[in-house]
C-alpha cells in the first residue's frame, strides 16, 4: 500500500454543533474557534488508512436521499400487518441519534418511517417518542431543532428515566419502562448501529440495549450498570425485549448503520436477532482497526470539540470512549471486564479505578463538551484544560461532577490552552474529537504517526484479532467475512 | 465529603402546581403548599431532577450561600459490620456506590448503621444521588436489604424496588442464556 504523505492531506471538516442549555454558555453557544482552525491541524481520511473499512451512503451535509431511499428500501421487507389503520404506534428514538452527524440523518429515518408505514397500514396515529440519557431537557431540544412536532403533528413527547413508570414482567422479575414510551398498540424501534460506548455492550444483544437504558426507568438502568457485569449487564435489555408486554406491541426495528466514513446503511426487519449479527459483524469490520490504531497512540493531547458529553464525542467517525479505553481489546470477550458495578478490577493492594483511561492521554483540552454523565475519572487522570470562563462555568455548576472543578485549570482561549497541554503532555500529538466523520482531525505529527502504524494494525487485526473476535460469538471466520 | 453548592428554587408565579417536581426528587425534599411546589433547602441535594421535568420552567438552580458538606466517614463504623452487609449484599465495600459523587459502598453501610433507614436518608447522609440519581439507586437499595431494613412502600413513581442482581438469576436463565457470560461474571465479582 502506497503511504500517504502528510504534507497533501487537507484542512478537516468538524461536525455542527447544536446549541445546548447543556453546553457552555458563550454568547453564541458555541466556541470562539475551532480545533481544526488551529495551525498544523489536517484532516487525515480514515479511508486512506484502511480502504476495507465499509464505505458511506452518507456524510454531514450530503443531500439525504440516500438516506431516505435506503430506509424504504430496508423496511419493504419488514411486516407491518399488526399496524391496523386506527392502531395507535410509538417511533421510539434515542437522543445519541440525532448527535451522529449533526442529526438530519437519523431524522430522515424517522420521517421515512412514518411515511412509510401510513402508506403502507393507513394508520394515522403515529407518535414520536424521544428517550434520553441523563439530560433531562435535551428531548425538548431536539423536538424544537429538528422540527420535530410538525413532523408528527404535535403527536412527539420526551420519554424521561423519571417519568411514569409501567411494570414489566421478565424472566428475572419486574424491570421498570417509561410509561410514555409504551402508550400505545404498537412501537418501532429506531436506533443506530454505531459503536457509541463497547465498554457496556460489548457486541452483546447490541441493538436490545435501549430496552433496558433509553426505554427505561433509572431503577432498570441501574439494574443494568451497577448489579451485573459488563457483559451479563446485555441480559437485561433482551430479558425486557423477549417479555410478552414487550413483544405484543413490537412491531420491527430499524437501525442507521455507520463506519467511521460516514452511514453505511440501514438495517430493518421484525427479527432483531440476524439484524444484531450484522451489526456485530459491520462493527469489527468497521471499528476494528480504528480501536487498534487508537492502541498505537503512545502520548496526545486530546481536543474535545464538538456536541455531546466527551465519552461520545466522535473523532474519526469512533466516540472518544474508544480512544479512551483503547488500551483494553474490549471485542475481546475474555479480556478483563470493566463495569461501572466494580471498576477496572485490579488485585489487591490497588483499587478500583472508577473507570478505565487510556494512559496514552497525556493531556485534555476542553474547548466545547455538554455535561449530562459522570466522567470526573478524566479530569483526575490527566491534566485538564479548560477553555474560556463559560466551559469554568459550566464544570462548576455540573452537578455529575462535582469535585471536577478542583481538577482542572482554564485558559483563555484554545490555542493558549493547546500550547499549554502540549508543553504539559511533552507531545507534538494532538486529537480532536470534533465529530466529523470519514477523516481524524489531528496534529501533522499524530498523522505521521497513524499513517505509519496502519499496516501492521491492519495485518494484526485481519490475521490475529477478527478471526478470535468472530470464534467467540460462535462465528466461523472464514465463513463470516 | 461532597460539597452542594447549588439548590433549587421555585418561582411561585411560574409554577401550575403540576406535581411531577414531587416524585422525582430522590431526597423527597419537594411537597406542595397551595398547589405550589415548596423545596425544602435543608434536603435539596442540587441534582436537577426538578428542574429538568418541569415544563413550565418554574424551578432554577440557585448558588448556595454557603455551601452544604455530605459525607460519611465509614471508619467511624463497626469495620465488621460493615463487611458484614456488604458480603450479604454481594458487593465489595470499596466497589462504587455513587460514581457522581465517589462514593462507595462502605460509606454507604456507614450511613445505615448510623439511622438511615431509607434511600433518601442514605442519599442525605452520604451526598450521593445529587448528581445523575440513577446509578447509586439500586445499590443503596440492595445495601439497606442486605442490612435487613424493610424498605416503605412505593410513593407513586419516586421509587421502584426492583433490585435484580447477578446473584438471583434463576438457574434456567442462566442456562438459557449461555452466551451471556453469568457464571463468568460471577467468577470476576468472586476474585473482586
Amino acid at each position: 500500500m502506497t503511504m500517504i504523505d502528510v504534507a497533501s492531506l487537507g484542512k478537516a471538516k468538524p461536525s455542527y454543533i447544536r446549541k445546548s442549555m447543556y453546553g457552555p454558555a458563550t454568547a453564541t453557544g458555541l466556541p470562539a474557534m475551532r480545533a481544526a482552525d488551529l495551525p498544523g491541524m489536517v484532516g487525515l481520511p480514515v479511508a486512506a488508512l484502511f480502504p476495507d473499512i465499509p464505505k458511506a451512503i452518507y456524510v454531514e451535509g450530503d443531500d439525504l436521499t440516500p438516506i431516505r431511499k435506503a430506509t424504504e428500501a430496508a423496511l419493504v421487507n419488514c411486516d407491518m400487518s399488526k399496524i391496523k389503520p386506527n392502531s395507535s404506534v410509538n417511533i421510539l428514538t434515542s437522543q445519541y441519534g440525532f448527535m451522529i452527524m449533526g442529526g438530519f440523518a437519523y431524522r430522515e429515518v424517522v420521517r421515512s418511517i412514518k411515511e412509510v408505514v401510513e402508506q403502507r397500514t393507513g394508520c394515522r396515529n403515529i407518535r414520536l417518542r424521544i428517550a434520553t440519557g441523563f439530560r433531562l431537557k435535551e428531548p425538548q431540544e431536539v423536538i424544537e431543532h429538528y422540527g420535530l412536532a410538525e413532523m408528527f403533528d404535535g403527536k412527539v413527547s420526551p420519554a424521561l428515566y423519571v417519568d411514569r413508570a409501567v411494570a414489566i414482567d421478565t424472566a428475572i422479575g419486574k424491570l421498570m419502562g417509561i410509561r410514555k414510551i409504551y402508550d400505545a398498540d404498537y412501537i418501532i424501534h429506531v436506533h443506530h448501529g454505531e459503536l457509541r460506548e463497547l465498554d457496556m455492550h460489548r457486541m452483546i444483544s447490541r441493538t436490545m440495549k435501549p430496552f433496558s437504558m433509553s426505554y427505561a426507568r433509572f431503577e432498570t438502568r441501574s439494574v443494568h450498570h451497577m448489579n451485573f457485569g459488563p457483559r451479563s449487564s446485555n441480559l437485561i435489555p433482551r430479558l425486557i425485549f423477549e417479555s410478552p408486554f414487550v413483544q405484543e406491541k413490537f412491531t420491527f426495528g430499524c437501525f442507521m448503520a455507520a463506519s467511521p466514513q460516514g452511514v453505511t446503511g440501514i438495517e430493518a426487519g421484525n427479527d432483531l436477532m440476524p439484524i444484531d449479527r450484522r451489526l456485530m459483524l459491520l462493527a469489527f469490520k468497521s471499528y476494528g482497526k480504528i480501536r487498534e490504531l487508537y492502541n498505537e497512540i503512545k502520548d496526545c493531547v486530546v481536543i474535545m470539540d464538538g456536541t455531546g458529553e466527551p465519552r461520545y464525542m466522535v473523532g474519526g467517525g469512533t466516540t472518544f470512549g474508544n480512544l479512551l479505553e483503547a488500551e483494553l481489546d474490549l471485542f475481546d470477550l475474555d479480556a478483563v471486564p470493566i463495569s461501572l458495578g466494580f471498576g477496572l478490577y485490579q488485585p489487591p493492594p490497588n483499587q478500583p479505578k472508577l473507570k478505565a483511561v487510556n494512559p496514552a492521554i497525556r493531556a485534555m483540552v476542553m474547548n466545547h463538551f455538554w455535561t449530562g454523565v459522570p466522567h470526573l475519572e478524566l479530569a483526575t487522570a490527566a491534566p485538564m484544560f479548560l477553555v474560556g470562563n463559560e466551559m469554568q462555568k459550566l464544570v462548576k455548576e455540573d452537578c455529575m461532577n462535582i469535585e471536577m472543578s478542583k481538577h482542572v485549570v482554564t485558559a483563555e482561549s484554545l490555542p493558549a490552552a493547546v500550547k499549554f497541554a502540549k508543553r504539559v503532555a511533552n507531545t507534538e500529538n494532538v486529537i480532536v474529537f470534533d465529530g466529523a466523520y470519514g477523516a481524524i482531525t489531528c496534529s501533522e505529527a499524530l498523522a505521521d504517526h497513524l499513517i505509519k502504524r496502519a499496516p501492521a494494525v491492519s495485518e494484526r487485526v485481519e490475521k490475529e484479532l477478527m478471526p478470535k473476535w468472530l470464534r467467540q460469538r460462535g462465528l466461523d471466520p472464514a465463513e463470516a467475512l | 465529603m461532597v460539597q452542594i453548592n447549588y439548590r433549587a428554587e421555585v418561582i411561585p408565579e411560574a409554577c401550575t402546581g403540576c406535581v411531577d417536581c414531587v416524585f422525582v426528587c430522590p431526597t423527597l425534599a419537594i411537597t406542595m403548599e397551595n398547589r405550589k411546589a415548596v423545596i425544602d433547602e435543608s434536603k435539596c441535594v442540587a441534582c436537577q431532577n426538578c428542574q429538568g421535568v418541569c415544563d413550565d420552567d418554574a424551578i432554577v438552580k440557585v448558588e448556595r450561600a454557603e455551601p452544604v458538606e455530605r459525607g460519611i466517614d465509614y471508619k467511624s463504623v463497626d469495620q465488621d459490620r460493615i463487611l458484614e452487609i456488604c458480603k450479604r449484599a454481594n458487593i465489595h465495600p470499596s466497589q462504587w456506590l455513587c460514581l457522581c459523587t465517589a462514593t462507595r459502598a462502605r460509606e454507604g453501610v456507614a450511613a445505615i448503621l448510623k439511622g438511615a433507614t431509607t434511600p433518601e436518608e442514605m442519599a442525605l447522609a452520604t451526598g450521593t444521588r445529587s448528581g445523575c440519581t440513577v446509578y447509586c439507586a439500586m445499590m443503596s437499595m440492595r445495601l439497606l436489604k442486605a442490612a435487613g431494613v424493610n424498605l416503605p412502600p412505593n410513593f407513586k413513581w419516586h421509587l421502584f424496588d426492583t433490585t435484580q442482581t447477578l446473584w438471583d438469576v434463576p438457574k434456567d436463565v442462566i442456562e438459557k442464556y449461555s452466551d451471556y457470560f453469568l457464571e463468568e461474571d460471577k467468577d470476576v465479582f468472586r476474585k473482586f
